[in-house]
């Protein structure tokens, strides 16, 4: 997976831990993806996925070898900084602003831009991609429902128009018609030319939304590989089936 | 050599004890009249302040009270001896029956707000008890009361300072062996436990709202014997000795020192007393220096002076890192021939709705005595918002859960504890502060708090079964092979260590039925076999066992039922074998990338293997 | 019915004060979720503050409430600083941290006006109005105008500014408000500098209605938190009415209790506090431990 020559706008990775008090929640993971390039990274709870992309966004204390996006050394951007260089943030949970509205909630997306003029071109987009939320966009984010959460917490990510995307369990909770429409989305970011990083519990949506995966099992990478070859992997189908 | 380092340490305690003692006894030889004034005012701060720290530092209850209990004692023996003619110590024992009742009232309100909430519902009181001495005519109004007796005592002639220097002292000494005497055993390891994780002590069967009372019942109890010490020793009070400043300067004294400790307390209260009457002249000054101080305490030394050495030794021990301490395999249970003849676990439609979010809607399932339930689902499919139904965590919207014949809804997490019902936490739920024999002591506690009669008039039953205790504490850690973690504070340990703690602190409550929350979460293969290893002999030594479990592998192999949740309902219940191969399980958790033949195939190995 | 209505408007007025201080306290609350102890010390000091440039440099009594409000929102700053280590982690250390600093705060304005405080005259000297009957000082009416358009700002600047609804993502979840690029530490600090400039403006105009001195910040404090807590913390909304009820209690309780005033709306507010924690207005979870 580790990739020597690196393209431009790929994000990479290297010798990134984490570490709780007592607790090795990630040690010494290294990972690329390229621009444009859809990746997915699973394994059970407590493997360390969602600690990986909080570290990757600063928001947990955390140690890192390399951290790169293009030609952007990340290494030493301070956590509120990050989404300058282009990485949009899909919380695990969703997290949306639930006191604010829809609206709010989708400009905030967009703090460090000015509301007017192409923030509202993007806005206007999101609504596009997402009807229900323009329907929505006086209401409270709190009283939408989960997957409308979801897809507010996406659009909000969007807002900042990132060049790649962390999502962190955009299934969770959601129904399983939910989830097929959240897979639907992720394949149109993707084909809009979005690099998404996408962290799941959901395996077949993950294999479906991606072209390659990482395997993580306590706080390391057990395996890359092809999203198509890790589906008929026995350590996969081990993690997922017990088989 | 652990125990040769305990054995010097505890001598050297003893010698420290007996030090401070014989100096305590002779140190009025060497003050002046006023020397020893300063001295008897100190000493009462120092027993308000223990007080303040059993309730603060030891329980973690926002106690802004204590002067008022202070003062409570104070007026309650003026009154009582001026104005109804009684006797001192008449009244000091009606004084101190008050203080312990607005005690309890103050406490009330923690049974419903913690934290920033009872402060200002504690200090609000505090200010009201303030507001009525200054103009109450029973009070003596904004003057106050003089005239109160000096105590009498065998023709000795307390009005003396020096001695009654020695009434306090032994009054002083009592109460501080009975602190410690509190903290190091059963009802303070509660108390303990239920500051470091509320949530955790409850569903280890500590009873939350009574040790909420019995907290501020404690500290009203030192802040009376203070107040009648105070008042026999002045025999004049006035309202400003009670009043919210002064709460500041002893709530300064407890942080400065040390609020868990009960030396660290007394330490800072002696301190502050000491300093204030130097610079009685500057008092404004004074009281920038303490305001500073604790600012600068709760940034950088939250512990306070008392906790400084611990930290220091921290730091060190850090540095050389090289412990040998190792897990031991664990020793199973012996199986029991009652396996399998407890109660049924029967959850009927139970719902739970959040602000309109319906989490949970009609589960309903029957788990057979002896069984092992894996319940399974997706992230977000309600599975521990079950569970916190079940331990009393959550209240149902609707349904009910019984065990047998016991209805578990509606009841508390200590109730449920109580009635068989032990559970381990998805996010690890230990008591932080405390070592890990201590964690395991908390649950191995299973005394009502009606027995706490025997902490006032023998405390040598509470010795006792503080023995047996560790005793049992002992064979639980050696059984779970945790003996080389005993004193170890759970946060320093590997993570897979800290969820066998948290195992065996569910086991130590002795339950009939245990919930286990993702218990594999986080272990690497090798744990999660002896994991499985355990939970089955917990299994055949008469437990009932529900988990929740990602790891498919676990629950394939390890239960014997499975119920599938997916959007808060059931979708599907049977052997995993049935269960996997179930159309609308694979479409909601597993994924159809794994195609129905592949898993048939699979499962019939597993099952046969 | 004279009587009452006399009561009704001083209640008003010193209500209005209450929901100013209540709605510093929220704001921060809102904001870091933490309740700062010291906020009534906040008070205190902006209200000598105001006081001293009024009587003393001679600024017009609006200019000198404004300077006020600059001097303890500059204090906030240093407070929030200095116990930014503990933010989102030890709610209960923040707490006695702030008690540390009313302290501190108290012990500096007896430092520097003295122990014995001061009176300050009326900055209106119109007489009082007549209506039907009641009389009612000018005053009064200034005071709850200037609260009026100070709530009226806030809700702007909370709902209509772009770090309006920053600081108010903050409070509802600082990482994502961090991943979106949100200076948490920032935010927090403005948060509680507006908090303190609110303390100083209640300070500022409640001055010339009581007496100014150092331990005028206790009372005041611990009355507009017994407002948030009614109105439904962290509701700016619920503040205003929660101050107004406050006040009514104190101004009807003085009237019926005389010197017990304190004590009945003390108990009156535990009381409150035990049958519905989260306030007339309540929204949020209560207790964060």
């Amino acid at each position: 997976m580790k990739v020597s020559a690196t393209g431009v706008g790929d994000l990479v990775v290297e010798d990134l831990s984490v570490r709780y008090g007592g607790v090795q929640a990630v040690s010494s993971v290294g990972f690329s993806v390229g621009a444009g390039k859809c990746v997915g990274i699973i394994g059970a709870n407590g493997a360390g996925k969602t600690s990986t992309l909080k570290a990757l966004m600063g928001l947990v204390p955390r140690s890192v070898g390399a951290l790169r996006l293009g030609e952007h050394d990340l290494t030493k951007v301070k956590p509120q900084d990050i989404v300058r260089h282009g990485i949009g943030y899909v919380p695990e949970g969703r997290h949306v602003f639930d006191g604010l509205t829809v609206e709010k909630n989708l400009l905030l997306g967009a703090y460090l831009r000015s509301w007017k003029g192409k923030t509202q071109e993007t806005l206007r987009e999101v609504y596009e991609m997402f009807p229900v939320l323009g329907e929505m966009q006086h209401r409270l984010a709190g009283a939408l429902s989960g997957g409308q959460q979801q897809m507010l917490a996406i659009g909000r990510a969007l807002m900042s128009e990132p060049k790649l995307v962390l999502l962190d369990e955009p299934s969770m909770g959601l129904s399983p018609k939910l989830v097929e429409e959240i897979l639907a989305t992720l394949q149109r970011l993707s084909a809009a030319g979005l690099g998404l990083l996408l962290v799941e519990q959901n395996a077949k949506l993950t294999f479906e939304a991606t072209e390659s995966c990482l395997v993580m099992e306590n706080g390391r990478i057990a395996m890359t590989g092809s999203s198509a070859d890790l589906s008929h992997d026995p350590l996969v189908r081990q993690i997922y089936l017990g088989l | 050599m652990n125990l040769l380092l305990r054995n010097r340490l505890r001598s050297a305690q003893l010698i420290a004890v007996a030090v401070v003692a014989v100096t305590a006894w002779f140190l009025p030889y060497g003050l002046d009249g006023y020397g020893i004034h300063v001295v008897n005012i100190a000493i009462v701060f120092a027993l308000l302040a223990v007080g303040l720290g059993l309730a603060m530092g030891v329980a973690g209850q926002i106690n802004l009270a204590q002067v008022a209990f202070f003062g409570v004692g104070s007026y309650a023996l003026a009154i009582f001896t001026t104005s109804s003619g009684l006797g001192f110590w008449v009244s000091a024992v009606l004084a101190m029956l008050a203080t312990a009742l607005a005690g309890l009232f103050v406490g009330i309100p923690a049974l419903r707000v913690q934290s920033h909430y009872l402060g200002i519902v504690t200090l609000g009181l505090a200010l009201a008890f303030t507001n009525w001495v200054t103009n109450a005519e029973v009070a003596g109004g904004a003057s106050g009361l003089n005239g109160i007796p000096v105590p009498p005592l065998f023709g000795i002639d307390l009005s003396d300072e020096y001695l009654y220097y020695y009434l306090e002292l032994i009054v002083f000494g009592l109460a501080i062996a009975f602190a410690v005497f509190l903290v190091r055993t059963a009802l303070g390891r509660r108390l303990r436990a239920m500051r470091d994780d509320s949530l955790a002590a409850g569903a280890v069967g500590a009873p939350v709202p009574l040790l909420r009372m019995t907290a501020f019942l404690t500290a009203s109890v030192y802040g009376g014997a203070a107040g009648v010490l105070y008042a026999g020793l002045i025999r004049y009070i006035a309202p400003e000795t009670f009043s919210v400043a002064n709460m500041f300067l002893l709530l300064a004294m407890v942080i400065i020192g040390g609020r868990q400790s009960i030396l660290g307390c007394v330490i800072g209260a002696v301190a502050l007393s000491l300093v204030r009457e130097a610079l009685v002249d500057f008092s404004v000054y004074a009281q920038l220096g303490y305001g500073s101080v604790v600012v600068l305490m709760v940034v950088f030394a939250p512990t306070g002076l008392a906790g400084l050495p611990r930290r220091i030794h921290g730091v060190i021990r850090r540095r050389r890192s090289g412990d040998r301490a190792v897990l031991k395999p664990f020793r199973p249970y012996p199986p029991a021939e009652s396996a399998g003849q407890g109660p049924p676990l029967e959850i009927a439609g139970i719902s739970k709705n959040f602000r309109g979010v319906k989490a949970l809607k009609g589960v309903s399932l029957s788990v057979a005595p002896g069984e092992i339930r894996g319940i399974v689902g997706p992230n977000g499919s309600g599975k521990t918002t079950l569970f916190n139904v079940i331990s009393g965590i959550y209240t149902a919207s609707a349904g009910t859960a019984t065990f047998g014949t016991e209805v578990l809804t509606g009841r508390r997490p200590y109730q449920l504890s109580q009635l068989g019902l032990a559970r381990t936490f998805q996010n690890l739920r230990l008591f932080g502060q405390m070592t890990v024999e201590e964690n395991l002591l908390v649950a191995l506690d299973r005394s009502a708090m009606r027995s706490l009669w025997r902490y006032v008039l023998w405390p040598v039953g509470i010795w006792r079964f503080e023995r047996r205790l560790r005793h049992d504490a002992a064979e639980l850690l050696e059984r779970f092979g945790l003996e080389d973690y005993q004193a170890a504070a759970p946060k320093s340990l590997p993570y897979g260590i800290q969820r066998r703690v948290e195992l065996a602190r569910a086991m130590a409550s002795g339950p009939k039925l245990l919930l286990l929350d993702e218990p594999a979460a986080g272990l690497n293969g090798q744990e999660v076999g002896q994991l499985k290893e355990i939970v089955r002999s917990i299994r055949d030594s008469g437990v009932t066992v529900v988990l929740i479990e990602h790891n498919m592998g676990l629950v394939m192999s390890l239960c014997d039922r499975i119920t599938v949740l997916a959007s808060g309902g059931v979708i599907a219940e049977g052997t995993p074998a049935e269960v996997a191969v179930r159309p609308e399980v694979i479409e909601a958790y597993l994924g159809d990338s794994f195609s129905t033949a592949e898993v048939v195939r699979a499962v019939e190995t597993e099952t046969m293997s | 019915m004279q009587v009452f209505l006399q009561t009704l408007v001083g209640g008003l007025s010193f209500g209005a004060v209450y929901a100013l201080v209540a709605m510093g306290f929220s704001i921060v609350y809102r904001t870091m979720g933490l309740v700062n102890f010291a906020h009534g010390q906040v008070v205190m000091v902006g209200a000598y503050a105001a006081s001293t440039f009024y009587m003393s440099s001679r600024l017009p009594f609006i200019l000198a409430i404004i300077v006020a409000m600059l001097v303890t929102g500059a204090i906030a700053l240093v407070m929030e600083r200095v116990l930014r280590p503990l933010e989102n982690k030890d709610f209960d250390l923040m707490l006695i941290g702030t008690i540390g600093f009313g302290v501190v705060l108290e012990s500096l304005a007896t430092i520097i006006w003295g122990a014995t405080g001061h009176a300050v005259p009326t900055p209106v000297a119109a007489e009082p109005l007549d209506v039907f009957g009641v009389r009612i000082r000018t005053y009064s009416l200034v005071v709850l105008g200037i609260a009026a358009v100070a709530t009226v700002l806030l809700l702007l600047f909370l709902q209509r500014t772009k770090r309006g609804a920053a600081m108010q993502a903050v409070a509802m979840d600082h990482e994502a408000a961090t991943a979106v690029g949100i200076h948490v530490g920032r935010s927090n600090a403005i948060a509680f500098a507006v908090g303190a400039g609110l303390a100083a403006l209640a300070g500022g105009l409640v001055g010339p209605l009581l007496y100014v001195s150092p331990t005028l910040g206790g009372t005041l404090g611990i009355k507009g938190f017994a407002a948030a807590i009614l109105g439904g913390f962290g509701n700016i909304t619920g503040a205003i009415v929660g101050g107004l009820a406050i006040g009514l209690l104190d101004s009807f309780a003085a009237g019926q209790f005389q010197g017990y005033s304190d004590l009945v709306v003390f108990l009156v507010f535990t009381a409150i506090v035990m049958v519905k924690p989260t306030g007339l207005f309540g929204e949020r979870t209560v207790s964060r431990a």
